[in-house]
């Protein structure tokens, strides 16, 4: 019997796992070669570090075919690898035996795709790999393999000073047409001020007028830009749409295999007194472009100079290190921590705001405009979340992403107004002030299409998705315009500034383009109830722009909106529109006094808005109060003959407080309570004498307090009930 | 040619013709608008192309709204769309026609088609409506649009009709493009 | 064991997808049903092929088992490779007598004759057919069983299909074939496909064909009406007569699975005078349009049915099925003027 068994047998014989024993003890009585296995097995009390001295000590030139010592110490790496990761001593030596090419292209190939590591990646791996790279030995697919992994493996280097180090080596493979995308990625992680120099950017300049304007060669100029502008012309980043592209598919599945375990092994470590943002479980998707990265650094901890967001733990730590942060490796990990968005919050870092942009321009990019969505509602129910923490991000940041803003405008051309309705209306009211030039193409065309062909409740999404546009704008008004006097910046990190002309402009136009919504929705809707009180909700703040905002600006109410509520079924509608009448009338008496005392300039109030005022004072007067509907003297005049031809008797007075369908249940009550012995109901005996003003302090106990208001300040008290609407009288100097 | 008012209005009836050369979405819309809609009687006709076959004329009903689907992820869909147009009397722009786009949202290759559909539907004062597809509340949201616009064209709306829902509604081109692109 | 015999059983468990492993090596019959029972399939394949090997070591399996193993395998999984149809031609008189047994001594003895080193199995499939697989060597080396050879073909039909065959073996192969069917030679057919019943069924016409006629089937038959009452189509008829003209091109139901049509367009340029540089008028002008899919037909008829390609169908691709074939050759009517436009069916072999 031959002692050494052959080599291939013996190769596979020592990996048996432990659950296999049984059936094979069951067989091993009957051959010699059993019991050989049963002695390798024990020899190989730690394979791993068998196999990891083979692959460490053995020669360049050693055959591959037919090796079969070879191949177990590969399958036995291999599985480990997949299922636990490779300690970082292993990880250099394998990287080290792959990169030195010792034997042919095909193995180097497959130890790369199975060089998962553990924890982290020794610098000095990467670096000697680098060095590898430099003696252009590999064959292209193995160069551009590493590279791929390195970028995937980025920000598990355990510190990067080094690889800094050699920039300049790193650098100098963009010529190679094929590396240059991932070269450009790896140069674009490590960059730092330093890095940036006059001959670099001409090199780029000069590659990307042979290869065209490739974005990843942009991307990294545009870095650049941010660390020098004065070294990049505007011209290129200008028009800079997607950023850098992941190219992490080989490793995916066995990288996020062991970050759920390790997830698993030590949960609570990672809960920061600010709290951490909770992620939830993805499932597999075809398309990863939503996937938030975790918080990693760029840096090691034991790089000189950066303190890496990771390790703080607490706010004051946060603020003790606020000046020497560093950034992390890859910038959407910041929307998932809420440590990282304070920091973002105090910080006016210019590049961390481009690159947050980068990465979120193209994620939104990637998701939304690539195509078909696979996955059915699993991938809607991830995009959906995905923009909610957009919008709780810009919430706490209180300031719209201009990534954003960017993909709502492109988005809403396309949109079909169900797609994420609550999360795309909500940023979309986040969004910054539109220049009044630019507020039609880009906010009002297409939501005009939308709105009109779609259904009533889309229709009150949109005018109160606008009215907390405008509530945004407004507040952030008052609270620039106190700080900062009448000329405004638009967004402390944007260079566009606007007068307070502009904004009034841009105000105007929302407010006017309500104002056409409301109206002609309001008539295709049959003056739907809940689009009334949306309407009338929009109202409410327009109408105290004055007081409440301290804004110069008096847009009354159009007639689509004041008649349906005036005549609506509704006593919350009627109450709401006196409200509204109230606060108009304490706006304009308020501004013509500042004015007469002041002789504020710009407080310029056209001689229109108080005739219009005028007149709804005097149509609402006289329809609730002075029995005058339809009157001449009304907004809403009918002619007569018309309106006798309807044949309801007392026409002129069927809208006043008593008779107006939104009250008249309350007149019943009234009247019940009035005389509660008389079985005959004559509401007409309320309008008579003290009972009219028994049943208006009625009314107000019912908590119309809106109506109160508005009687209380358009009403003279006198006893006689005609005539008694207190026009506003305008400023006779008005010019 | 179709023209809108050879035959007299049914009462409390709308008649809807859905064209589209795929068959992909219109039966499916025409199911849910039957479904959602229980006052008034919906007829509708679907097609692939116009114009339609001589035939089926006398059975055919007055009809209040043409639809053309349009897939942007086909040439083929675009250009029928095109084609068939010519063959509608002008009445029918006077508020009785709407185009629906599929696939707007792919844009490497979509582009330039919804370009042209814009163009299209802009000259024509038509609303543009793009729909998801895809997904089944995609579908019925674009449904239930689609029966708002036809409810208003066949008069069934009081205070509203097919040309002033136009006039609000119409697709409107971007005056500058490249002004637009700059924003975004 | 022998380690190419070892190579080969890994290398044919390879191939074997694990869900249909034990199926495979029941009807392969070589290990004991204790044997079989002791393999656990939840295994990595790695280790549950090493114990299947040690197994077939200890029951001392050779060659011509492990052999076996494939054609088993092969039989009932006939995709792996490309199947080419062959078609005999000029049959003999005593043609339709030939049967298995003296079909398999002639074949046998034909080809040994031909080539030193070579193993035949042959075996015969419960459908009448009868498998033959081929391990090529030549005068001085083994019969390599890493790339066997292996032919199909149905008694008393002109039918051959060969999967794996190279050109050097291809003369061999085909006069043994000729001279064990009695038939006089043996042509290409212009078929080719993945699946081999596929193959098979197009070129036998095993499959739903439906027959043009006049009259339009009631509609009901068909899932085109649509469901509610107040949808109607207006194209129905159209839409009918599609779906017809598709059927009768493509046939019905499923539909044997082709991958690729491939047509070669030969040509001579003719035209505008203005273009100087293609009238060499000698040089014919070639051309290549191939058609791929995962199902061509299933494709090309809803192709048709739906309205994409135009109707009537083109009798380029309604040929596919009626001439069961799809390799085409297409060429100019010869000698004809220069403003000839139309182009011929040349059945070029």
């Amino acid at each position: 019997m031959p002692q050494t068994p052959e080599p291939s047998v013996s190769g596979g014989r020592t990996d048996f796992p432990d659950e296999n024993d049984s059936t094979c003890s069951n067989l091993s009585n009957r051959s010699l070669r059993i019991a050989e296995k049963e002695k390798k097995k024990s020899e190989a009390e730690a394979p791993l570090s068998v196999a990891l001295t083979y692959f460490s000590e053995v020669k360049a030139g050693t055959p591959v075919l037919g090796n079969d010592e070879l191949e177990g110490h590969l399958v036995r790496l291999e599985r480990t690898a997949l299922a636990q990761g490779l300690p970082p001593h292993a990880v250099s030596i394998m990287l080290e035996f792959a990169m030195s090419l010792r034997m042919t292209n095909a193995i180097t190939s497959r130890v790369l795709r199975f060089l998962v590591p553990a924890s982290v990646v020794p610098q000095e791996a990467v670096l000697r790999g680098v060095s590898w790279l430099c003696t252009q030995k590999l064959s292209q697919s193995n160069q551009l393999l590493f590279l791929r992994w390195v970028l995937t493996m980025f920000d598990m280097i355990d510190c990067k000073d080094n690889l800094r180090a050699i920039y300049g080596f790193i650098f100098s493979f963009v010529t190679d047409e094929s590396m240059c995308p991932f070269i450009c990625h790896l140069l674009y992680l490590l960059t730092i001020k330093e890095h940036v120099k006059a001959y670099r950017v001409r090199k780029l300049l000069d590659i990307q007028g042979k290869m065209g304007r490739q974005p990843y060669i942009l991307q990294l100029l545009a870095l650049y830009k941010v660390f020098s502008p004065e070294m990049v012309p505007h011209s290129v980043t200008s028009r800079m749409r997607t950023g850098f592209r992941n190219h992490d598919s080989t490793w995916k599945a066995p990288l996020a295999a062991l970050a759920k375990r390790r997830v698993g092994q030590e949960t609570p470590s990672m809960d920061l007194v600010l709290g951490l943002r909770q992620k939830p479980n993805r499932k597999k998707r075809k398309f990863h472009h939503l996937e938030v990265p975790d918080l990693a650094p760029a840096m090691g901890p034991n790089s000189r100079k950066g303190v890496c967001l990771q390790q703080l733990r607490s706010f004051s730590e946060l603020l003790d290190n606020l000046s020497s942060i560093e950034l992390p490796a890859q910038m959407g990990s910041l929307l998932s921590s809420a440590m990282a968005l304070h920091y973002l919050d105090c910080v006016q870092d210019e590049s961390a705001f481009l690159r947050l942009n980068f990465w979120l321009g193209h994620a939104l990019q990637e998701e939304f405009f690539a195509g078909p969505v696979e996955g059915g509602q699993e991938s809607m129910a991830e995009a959906a979340h995905f923009l909610s923490m957009l919008v709780s991000t810009q919430h706490f940041l209180q300031e719209g992403f201009s990534a954003t803003e960017g993909f709502l405008c492109k988005f809403l051309e396309v949109w079909d107004g169900f797609l994420h309705r609550p999360q795309i209306l909500e940023l979309l009211s986040n969004i910054a002030l539109v220049p009044s030039s630019q507020i039609k193409q880009v906010l009002f065309d297409p939501l005009m299409q939308l709105y009109f062909t779609s259904s009533v409740f889309f229709k009150c999404s949109v005018i109160e998705c606008l009215s907390s546009m405008l509530r945004k704008w407004l507040t952030w008004h008052s609270v620039c315009a106190k700080e900062e006097g009448l000329n405004i910046s638009l967004n402390n990190r944007s260079t566009m500034s606007l007068s307070l002309s502009g904004f009034l402009d841009s105000v105007l136009k929302l407010v006017q383009f309500v104002g056409r919504l409301t109206s002609a929705g309001l008539q295709l809707e049959r003056c739907h109830t809940l689009l009334l009180h949306h309407a009338l909700g929009f109202y409410e703040m327009v109408s105290d722009m004055y007081l409440k905002y301290s804004l110069p600006l008096f847009v009354m109410l159009p007639p689509g909106v004041f008649y349906p509520a005036l005549l609506a079924a509704d006593p919350i509608a009627v109450d709401r529109l006196g409200r509204i009448m109230f606060k108009y009338r304490q706006n304009l008496t308020h501004a013509k006094e500042q004015r007469l005392k002041q002789k504020e300039l710009y407080l310029q109030i056209s001689r229109s808005v108080y005739e219009e005022f005028n007149t709804y004072l005097v149509t609402m007067v006289g329809f609730l109060w002075n029995s005058v509907a339809f009157g001449p003297r009304s907004g809403l005049a009918i002619n007569q003959r018309l309106l006798e031809r309807t044949k309801v008797a007392n026409y002129s007075s069927s809208f006043n407080l008593v008779h107006h369908p939104a009250f008249v249940n309350y007149a019943v009550d009234f009247h019940q309570q009035c005389w509660p012995e008389r079985t005959d109901m004559d509401l007409n005996s309320i309008q008579a004498g003290r009972y009219w003003d028994w049943y208006v302090e009625y009314l107000y106990t019912q908590g119309f307090e809106g109506l109160r208001d508005f009687i209380k300040v358009s009403i003279n008290p006198s006893a006689t009930r005609q005539s008694t609407a207190h026009p506003l009288s305008q400023p006779s100097q008005s010019g | 040619m179709l023209k809108p008012f050879r035959k007299v209005p049914v009462l409390n009836t709308a008649n809807l013709l859905l064209v589209e050369n795929e068959e992909q979405l219109q039966s499916r819309l025409g199911e849910i608008i039957l479904q959602i809609e229980k006052d008034v009687k919906i007829n509708v006709r679907l097609a692939r192309k116009l114009p339609l076959p001589m035939d089926t004329q006398d059975s055919r009903p007055r009809i209040d709204l043409v639809v053309f689907i349009v897939n942007l992820m086909s040439e083929r869909s675009l250009q029928c769309a095109e084609k068939s147009i010519k063959c509608l009397d002008p009445g029918f722009f006077l508020g009785k026609v709407c185009f629906v786009v599929t696939g707007a949202r792919c844009l490497s290759v979509s582009t330039n088609h919804l370009l042209t559909v814009r163009k299209m539907a802009a000259s024509l004062h038509c609303p543009l409506l793009f729909a998801e597809d895809q997904t089944s509340e995609g579908v019925s949201t674009v449904a239930v649009r689609l029966l708002g616009i036809l409810k208003v064209a066949a008069g069934l709306v009081p205070l509203a009709t097919g040309l002033s829902l136009n006039s609000l509604a119409h697709c409107v081109l971007p005056s500058d493009l490249d002004e637009l692109d700059s924003l975004t | 064991m022998d380690p190419a015999v070892r190579n080969l059983l890994l290398r044919i468990l390879r191939k074997i997808p694990t869900g249909k492993l034990e199926e495979t090596l029941t009807k392969w019959t070589h290990l004991s049903r204790t044997q079989q029972q002791s393999l656990n399939y939840s295994q990595s394949k790695w280790i549950l092929h090493e114990n299947i090997v040690y197994l077939c070591e200890e029951n001392g399996l050779t060659m011509k088992h492990v052999s076996e193993l494939d054609m088993i395998y092969c039989m009932e999984n006939p995709t792996s490779a490309t199947w080419r149809a062959c078609q005999l031609t000029d049959a003999e008189d005593d043609a339709s007598s030939v049967e298995l047994i003296s079909f398999k001594e002639q074949f046998k003895a034909h080809l040994s004759e031909l080539i030193r080193n070579v193993s035949i199995k042959i075996k015969k499939h419960d459908d009448e057919s009868i498998w033959i697989r081929i391990a090529w060597g030549d005068h001085f080396s083994k019969p390599n069983h890493l790339k066997p050879t292996y032919v199909v073909h149905y008694l008393q039909t002109p039918y051959v299909f060969i999967c794996n065959l190279s050109s050097k073996n291809k003369l061999l192969l085909h006069q043994a074939l000729v001279l064990a069917t009695k038939h006089g030679s043996i042509k290409d057919a212009n078929l080719s496909g993945r699946s081999f019943h596929a193959v098979r069924d197009l070129l036998m016409g095993h499959y739903n064909k439906t027959f043009p006629t006049s009259h339009s089937r009631p509609l009901k038959e068909r899932n085109l009406s649509p469901t509610h009452p107040n949808i109607v189509k207006e194209h129905i008829e159209q839409a009918e007569k599609r779906q017809q003209l598709a059927r009768e091109a493509f046939g019905e139901g499923t539909v044997p699975k082709l991958e690729r049509a491939t047509y070669t367009l030969e040509t001579r340029f003719r035209g505008g005078s203005g273009i100087d540089t293609f009238i060499d008028s000698e040089r014919p002008f070639k051309t290549v349009v191939t058609f791929e899919s995962k199902s061509l037909l299933a494709s090309l008829r809803h192709c048709v049915s739906s309205g994409m390609a135009e109707s009537p169908v083109s009798p380029l691709l309604s040929s596919i099925t009626q001439k069961g074939r799809n390799y085409f050759v297409i060429t100019d009517k010869t000698n004809k003027g220069p403003d000839m436009t139309t182009q011929s069916f040349r059945s070029n072999v």
